[in-house]
């Protein structure tokens, strides 16, 4: 792309005007199936510094730290170069913990970048979007929209430890689109058995409504939702949200592209602060008798596998890979105490935000004690995960509430605001 | 590490977490039965300090009875809601009238009666009702319940008006541990009658839950069991260094200090031990712990630590690769290796760092 493309925008009026303009000409291509450039690619980023006030000064100092470097625009907008002064794309803060990186840069430049930057960056995470929170974002978006626009739906689940012969895992985070390109991948895998499902759906929202519990009752990868597409409500096409926060406009609106953000964003920033207030364990003073009393409060996460759990080596396979590797999928360090075949404790950490969890895994399930301050984040990143890597038919709740519930509460009365 | 189930339920650190698990909000068919949490019970209060009320102080003084000025329950569980409260002491076994642990029992016998609602500072309206609970073996059982009645009859005798005691026993089967309340505990509780399992038992495994509170200097323990907490004890003082070293941003220099990193280790709850000598045992296994750290730290990144009295460890980061090797040996140190090993040796002027 163009190194100096966005260099002279210099508001949200401005910014909206030229991504108004290249999403339409891109779907103009994409009829014409002609794509020649990328499309713009939003990705959803959580900051976290504790105090949940991270002023526009911190946030240039945090990614700066990072070779990236911003340049404010108005309030909370900025552009964002990279460390070659090469033009990422612009960075706005969404809401007071979620950032939105709006680029069109190519996929194959942009994910390897943010990734790297969350990968390195303690203060940073993705947005999580479980195939749960999925599940409720589904029944949203058939609510709102008519049941014959197109939706397309993405199922992906890689049974990673249930497989014939360990491999070590990557450290790098997966990409689908690299994944779907990459040839001598799908030769490797061929060779190494493993169970995986990567399914991908594009039909009417009615028609897949009428059929999705009847599949997902049938064959559990289809509760493993990792992919959606919000058809747009003012023109073809749409919004492809996927399980790490990042978000493809398919749609010719930029401006409709940004009120899904904020849709989805709001919701998980309510998600974000149930589950913290929830979960967070500490001693606390009571009311009324303050420095005399103390409590206990706060609830545990559990996640429940199907049916019987999982098999023994596939159990055992789960906790070597996760606790013995650094570049393990969960991003979790500790050392398991064993308790039996099937049942460990770990008094671990969230190797990505580096906050405390406590863990006990067994065949049958998981058992999470989260310390206060410790971000929600790590909840959903681990139930997203499980979902993909381990069962996709998975139960969650956060104490005694279902984490479907919970969602679907976070989700209560945010407003679907097509002018935003 | 193993277990065996009936070791498990003399162990008072266990019997303590599993009371707290019981009062926990979990799903249905989750591995652990939080019955208490099914009654509408919830933890009201963790190791409070209650003092009798002075005028029966003063009665008890009288008429010779010994009572503790002040005890301290390991956890005061309520139901809120309908105003019921129980005053509950974890118990390996049983013990008599002449026990040093007897005066204790009266204490906690007196502070749970009718006098309540002075004793944790709440209206008379808002409690209906008390009870002393002690949770102990089902086996201690048949020889506890006399001496509890013993004790309730003559703190009664002397006018001290004790509270209702009731015991709420462990047992375990080849498949669950069970509750088993006696009569009374079971109306206050809204238990069945029978023993109730809440947390299963599987072949070669040991059922121990994961441990809210995992040391406490004041329960005396079996060597197994201490090693244990010890061990929890020491991976969560990991983790916590771990956390903090993990998040710097180099050049920096970190401190590791003692009240942070147990308050990490026991979501708090050592800022609130006011009990000296526990205070103490706790920042005597810290330095134990970060003198074993620090020499590991030191051997792979030589000048990393260094110790100031009365503040902590401070450790040096460089640069990146100093960051990374720092996190290395962190993620490599074995807390188990440190448990089982020998006991490190008291030095001249331990004593002198001990808050």
């Amino acid at each position: 792309m163009s190194t100096h493309m966005l260099g002279g925008i210099t508001s949200r009026q401005g910014l909206t005007r030229f991504f108004d303009g290249y999403a339409a000409d891109r779907l103009e291509e994409i009829g014409k199936r002609r794509l020649r450039r990328a499309l713009v690619k939003s990705h959803l980023i959580e900051v976290l510094n504790g105090s949940r006030q991270c002023t526009d000064a911190e946030l240039s100092a945090l990614f700066s730290r990072r070779g990236m470097t911003l340049a404010k625009r108005e309030e909370g907008l900025f552009l964002a170069r990279g460390a070659d002064g090469a033009e990422v794309g612009f960075l706005e803060r969404l809401t007071s913990r979620i950032l939105a990186l709006y680029s069109v840069l190519d996929t194959r430049e942009l994910c390897p970048l943010v990734n790297r930057l969350v990968r390195h960056s303690p203060e940073l995470d993705h947005v999580w979007l479980s195939g749960q929170t999925f599940g409720v974002l589904w029944r949203l978006m058939v609510r709102l929209t008519e049941s014959h626009r197109f939706t397309k739906l993405v199922f992906v689940h890689e049974r990673l430890y249930d497989i014939d012969t360990p491999s070590v895992e990557s450290d790098e985070e997966t990409d689908e689109e690299h994944k779907e390109g990459n040839e001598e991948d799908e030769k490797a895998r061929e060779v190494r058995e493993q169970r995986e499902t990567r399914l991908g759906v594009v039909d009417r929202v009615g028609i897949i409504d009428q059929r999705l519990r009847s599949l997902q009752e049938l064959y559990a990868p289809f509760h493993a939702i990792s992919q959606l597409r919000f058809p747009s409500p003012v023109g073809r096409g749409g919004h492809d949200f996927y399980d790490n926060g990042r978000v493809t406009n398919r749609g010719e609106s930029f401006r409709d592209h940004r009120a899904h953000l904020l849709f989805v964003v709001r919701i998980y920033q309510h998600l974000l602060e149930s589950t913290e207030r929830s979960t967070w364990y500490s001693i606390t003073e009571r009311v009324g008798t303050p420095g005399q009393f103390h409590r206990i409060v706060g609830a545990p996460v559990t996640i429940r596998f199907q049916g019987n759990g999982l098999a023994p080596d596939v159990f055992e396979r789960w906790v070597d890979s996760t606790f013995s590797t650094t570049g393990n999928r969960f991003r979790l360090w500790g050392h398991p105490i064993r308790l039996g075949p099937t049942k460990v404790h770990v008094y671990g950490v969230d190797r990505h935000l580096w906050q405390p969890l406590f863990l006990e895994l067994t065949a049958r399930g998981c058992t999470a004690i989260v310390p206060k301050n410790t971000c929600g984040n790590t909840v959903h990143r681990l139930v997203t995960n499980i979902q993909r890597y381990v069962d996709p038919g998975l139960e969650a709740y956060i104490g005694d509430r279902s984490y479907r519930e919970v969602v679907e509460e976070s989700a209560e009365g945010v407003p679907y605001d097509m002018q935003a | 590490m193993t277990c065996k189930p009936d070791d498990l339920v003399r162990d008072p650190l266990f019997q303590l977490n599993a009371v707290l698990w019981l009062t926990q909000p979990l799903p249905q068919g989750a591995e652990i039965r939080p019955l208490l949490h099914e009654s509408g019970f919830g933890v009201w209060a963790i190791a409070p300090a209650l003092a009798p009320p002075p005028d029966l102080q003063l009665r008890a003084k009288d008429r010779g009875v010994a009572l503790q000025a002040s005890t301290r329950p390991d956890v005061v569980i309520a139901n809120s809601e309908r105003g019921l409260f129980a005053v509950t002491e974890c118990k390996a076994s049983s013990f008599g009238e002449e026990s040093s642990n007897a005066a204790q029992a009266r204490s906690l016998l007196v502070v749970g009666g009718p006098r309540c609602s002075e004793v944790l500072a709440i209206t008379p309206n808002d409690v209906s009702g008390t009870l002393v609970a002690f949770v102990l073996p089902e086996d201690q059982k048949t020889d506890f319940a006399p001496t509890l009645e013993s004790l309730a009859g003559a703190l009664s005798d002397a006018q001290l008006f004790p509270g209702t005691p009731c015991i709420l026993g462990l047992l375990t089967s080849a498949v669950a541990i069970s509750l088993a309340a006696d009569a009374k505990g079971a109306h206050f509780f809204g238990l069945e009658q029978e023993p109730t399992q809440f947390l299963p038992i599987e072949e070669n495994t040991c059922p121990r839950p994961l441990y809210f509170i995992p040391y406490d200097p004041d329960h005396g323990q079996s060597s197994v069991e201490a090693q244990y907490s010890k061990r929890m004890l020491f991976e969560r003082l990991l983790a916590s260094a771990v956390c903090v070293a993990g998040r710097a941003k180099p050049p920096c220099d970190l401190l590791l200090e003692a009240d942070g990193m147990l308050n990490d280790a026991m979501f708090g709850m050592y800022g609130h031990w006011e009990h000296r000598d526990a205070r103490t045992h706790m920042r005597r296994l810290w330095r134990d712990f970060m003198k074993a750290l620090a020499s590991e730290v030191d051997r792979a990144v030589p000048g990393t630590t260094t110790y100031e009295p009365q503040a902590g460890w401070h450790v040096t980061i460089d640069d990146h690769d100093g960051h990374k090797s720092l996190l290395d040996v962190l993620t490599r140190f074995s807390c188990e290796r440190l448990v089982v090993g020998p006991a490190p040796e008291p030095e001249l002027f331990d004593a002198l760092e001990d808050p």
